[in-house]
């Protein structure tokens, strides 16, 4: 009797941990951000290599972008990004960690949106933050997109004033995340 | 005379400026394909240099690294489940469980999947 008892919670916490690891993920997820200025030259650039996780029981969700995987149209653009910016070498790591506000997973149906409340971590600085997204459920998939404005003295990043005003203070930032179901 | 030929180097030199000035400005991308690697490492050594921090020298660098395929996605390759190759364009001629060379950019240490990535690959037959 007490052996069928144990055997019982064993499989139950066995479910519920099953349970409790629903995930959609992704490793191919795309950051664009942009600080354009009119009439000067593009100041723009694309990661495709971002990495998410989205855990549909807490409503946790991170993301992770290294930093050199930022592709920009002009080569000396992206080559001033890593070494006087970014500074990717001493920080090689963008992330982000939060929880999906009001979050249930049972009510994923077409388009909605949501509040992610969380933290960024970017040039080695910790910045908290409440991004607005929308999660599109198709199938087995979700998309997670959002857009949101990042300044770079929030982050320490100086923009020495010799090119500021080729670079907007503010750094339109949208991301894209097809999420697959594990 | 004189003045002309000096119009003539003032022009000359402001050519030179602009050329090189140009050049400089619009260089060209790395092409990762035509480096020279500057390493060859199996792919699970790889993950265990950045899991206990000896690899910071390898950012942005050049690699081959050797591995089986583990998973195969449209523009990416997993060898050994350690290193995550993604690939500008298409490939073909692979299958899983194969054993492969890849040349790429290491971009660094996905923790959230354990996992090296690198960019810009291409298979290496």
């Amino acid at each position: 009797m007490k052996t069928t008892i144990t055997f019982v919670i064993v499989c139950f916490a066995f479910f519920a941990t099953a349970l409790g690891q629903e995930k959609y993920t992704t490793k191919t997820g795309n950051i664009t951000f942009e600080a354009s200025v009119p009439s000067f030259e593009e100041v723009k650039a694309e990661n495709t290599n971002v990495s998410a996780v989205l855990e549909t029981d807490s409503g946790n969700f991170a993301a992770l972008a290294l930093t050199k995987a930022f592709r920009f149209k002009v080569a000396l653009m992206e080559e001033h990004f890593n070494e006087n910016y970014i500074e990717s070498s001493k920080y090689p790591k963008a992330s982000f960690k939060g929880t999906i506000q009001n979050f249930d997973a049972s009510k994923l149906l077409g388009k909605q949106e949501y509040i992610i409340k969380g933290t960024f971590n970017l040039h080695g600085v910790d910045k908290k933050f409440e991004v607005p997204a929308t999660i599109a459920a198709n199938g087995d998939d979700l998309t997670l997109t959002a857009q949101f404005v990042l300044q770079p003295e929030d982050f320490q990043i100086k923009i020495p004033s010799i090119v500021s005003n080729k670079i907007a203070e503010d750094v339109n930032v949208s991301v894209v995340f097809n999420l697959q179901k594990q | 005379m004189g003045k002309q030929r000096k119009f003539i180097y003032l022009l000359l030199i402001l050519a030179l400026v602009g050329y090189f000035g140009y050049n400089y400005l619009y260089q060209d991308h790395r092409n990762i394909q035509a480096e020279t690697s500057q390493l060859e490492i199996t792919a699970p050594y790889l993950l265990e240099r950045f899991k206990t921090d000896d690899a910071e020298g390898l950012l942005n660098k050049t690699i081959i690294v050797t591995g089986v395929i583990t998973d195969l996605e449209a523009n990416a390759i997993t060898l050994d489940e350690s290193v995550y190759a993604s690939f500008d364009g298409d490939f073909t001629g692979v299958k899983l469980d194969e054993k492969v060379k890849i040349k790429g950019r290491c971009i660094g240490y996905d923790e959230l999947f354990e996992i090296v990535k690198l960019d810009q690959s291409s298979l290496i037959k």
